[in-house]
């Protein structure tokens, strides 16, 4: 959240999430590199260890590109999502890998300075099947290296958030960048079919479930109001569960409606660490709590709890006969509501702030 | 079966700084990690076992031999060591890394010389990779080494240019596109332009490219490196080595 960053403690979560990264790299590896050598003893290590680098580093990040997407699909993702930037920097280490291996086998000990050599010595970028593809390799590695540099939320705190999420949407760039750079690369040597079909596997698998998660969204999103007017009705009280939510569209933003102690209130659903969805989470100790990462909001301001800064647009709310209304003109971020009290069925129309 | 994502499971709620997850959620975790590394392995196993190969040359990595011989400039350095039952054997040379070795030979072209070297081979052609500093001059016979060069006429050959060291067994694969940059490096440091053709049975035979005027072509070929060619010259066969000489201009890209 916002402060002491430094202190962000490596809990039990985190030490099993970070065991399970290495053991699986290290036992990717280990298979590659042992059964490669088996199959093909006339290889010589360097390939294959550059191979298996390769494959390894492109696996990883299809698995942190499908986590996001899974887990809005089904919550049940939600365990790895909260540390996937750790599996994110690992997704760049092992390409740095992968990228200085290449650099020292390919453009070490020659007449040019390596870093210079990776640059200029193929140029046919006028040719499909000769594409300088290691330049591509480099271009995705250079916003791998800098999702990762800035992978912490001090960053994105600092860069402000609309920067940093565009700096990680970035992400996709660099994929695309790596789909080339497979198929122009080592497609070109290794005919083998397999090759093109698993990397078509991935593409479509990744395009797919991005597919499917938006489309299973909108779906869900029945817009109750085109204009922003008066109260609208929503659902009945005794349909949201205790100390959860449910999110409704509302004039084109979705809106978290919560229930908790004889009290509705509504906010927006985004939260504004990296718009993870509020209405999934649950009321922890009287906060809403973000079920991606866990920041936190009171329900009746939007604010986070001090000493924390973020603060999300709030809505009023009324019951009225066992219904609950909200009024689709969002409050300003942060703005204090009365919620509304169930058994009273009064509104809380009065705005406090 | 997706739960509904208000629902993780069955109203378990779990975010990742709460000391434990509840133990449904925790359970079905394992079980997805698990699952993970299985497909993970197999898959690793399934990508390294559908290779091509990795082709039989060889590099002597490690090991090093005496040579005797004379110096010769085809225009590219070979060593001529003369066969016990007459004629010669033509080695390529190379110097360290992806450097040519005419830098180590050029006072001593056309002149006996004992030098020690790694030896790279593959087909039929053969390779030093020459140690610094171990090229000796001795006494005895000079060039030329019998058999003189024969030229064969014009021919038009399809074949992709490597260079030679890497293609040898220095690296594997040594040729295509994978390794084309490190062809680029190799070929622009000196080591030799070597064109491959193959027979449609897959015979592997070798021809030195050389300009027009018998000059090295290093610099000339760099941009056609690793893609099928077409190139129309003179053949020319000296010992066990072959050469094809034309104006790299009119090299055709297939
Ligand atoms: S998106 Fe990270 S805590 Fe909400």
């Amino acid at each position: 959240m916002s402060l002491g960053y430094g202190a962000v403690g490596w809990n039990r979560q985190k030490r099993i999430y970070d065991r399970l990264i290495v053991g699986g790299i290290l036992a990717y590896l280990g298979v590659f590199i042992a059964l490669g050598l088996a199959l093909f003893p006339e290889a010589t290590l360097e390939t294959i260890l550059l191979r298996g680098l390769g494959t390894c580093a492109f696996l990883l990040l299809h698995i942190v590109l499908s986590i996001g997407p899974l887990a809005r699909l089904d919550a049940r993702f939600l365990p790895w999502l909260y540390n996937r930037r750790h599996l994110g920097v690992s997704t760049f280490v092992v390409g740095l890998f992968h990228a200085v291996f290449s650099l020292v086998q390919f453009h070490a000990l020659g007449d040019e300075n390596p870093l210079v050599s990776v640059l200029v010595s193929n140029t046919r970028w006028s040719s499909v099947s000769s594409f300088p593809f290691q330049q591509l390799g480099l271009a995705a590695l250079a916003i791998l290296f800098l999702m990762a540099a800035t992978s912490h939320d001090f960053w994105l705190k600092n860069l402000t958030a609309p920067v940093w999420k565009a700096l990680h949407m970035s992400v996709y760039v660099a994929y695309g960048l790596l789909v080339m750079h497979v198929a122009l690369g080592v497609l070109q040597t290794e005919t083998n079919p397999l090759y093109a079909i698993v990397l078509c596997a991935g593409v479509a698998w990744i395009v797919g479930v991005h597919l499917l998660a938006g489309w299973r969204e909108k779906s869900r999103d029945v817009d109750l109001v085109r204009a922003r007017d008066e109260f609208v009705d929503v659902c009945a009280v005794d349909e949201i569960p205790e100390k959860r939510a449910r999110v409704v569209m509302l004039a084109g933003e979705r809106v978290a409606v919560f229930r908790y102690d004889g009290k509705i209130s509504a906010l927006s659903n985004v939260c504004q660490h990296q718009n993870g969805p509020l209405g999934e989470g649950r009321i922890i100790d009287g906060a809403i709590t973000c079920p991606w990462h866990g920041f936190q909001y009171k329900p009746d301001c939007g604010r986070a709890p001090e000493p924390f800064t973020e603060r999300v647009p709030t809505f009023r709310s009324r019951v009225v006969a066992g219904r609950v209304q909200v009024d689709p003109r969002p409050l300003a971020a942060g703005a204090h509501v009365e919620p509304a009290l169930i058994a009273g069925e009064q509104g809380g129309e009065r705005n406090g702030s | 079966m997706a739960a509904e994502p208000h629902d993780p499971v069955d109203g378990e709620f779990y975010v990742g700084y709460m000391p434990e997850a509840p133990p449904r959620l925790a359970r079905r975790t394992r079980g997805l990690v698990l699952a993970l590394a299985a497909f993970v392995l197999a898959f690793g196993a399934l990508l390294v076992s559908g290779q091509a190969g990795f082709g039989y040359g060889v590099f002597e990595y490690g090991t090093e031999r005496e040579f005797e011989g004379v110096i010769e400039a085809a225009p590219y350095p070979v060593l001529a060591i003369a066969r016990p039952g007459g004629g010669a054997s033509r080695y390529l040379l190379s110097s360290f890394g992806k450097h040519g070795a005419m830098p180590l030979v050029s006072d001593v072209v056309g002149r006996r010389v004992q030098l020690r070297g790694t030896l790279a081979y593959r087909d039929g052609l053969t390779m030093i990779e020459v140690v610094e500093g171990s090229v000796k001059p001795v006494e005895g016979l000079t060039l030329p080494v019998e058999p003189a060069a024969r030229d064969l006429g014009e021919v038009t050959l399809i074949g992709e240019i490597v260079d030679s060291k890497c293609y040898l067994g220095v690296m594997k694969p040594g040729n295509t596109k994978a390794h084309r940059d490190c062809a680029v490096r190799c070929i622009s440091g000196g080591i030799p332009p070597v064109l491959l053709v193959r027979d449609s049975a897959g015979n592997a035979s070798y021809y030195l490219l050389v300009g027009e005027n018998g000059e090295s072509l290093n610099d000339a070929v760099l941009d056609l490196v690793a893609e099928p060619i077409e190139i129309r010259g003179q053949l020319r066969r000296y010992g066990d080595l072959q050469s094809l000489h034309a104006a790299p201009a009119t090299f055709r890209r297939l």
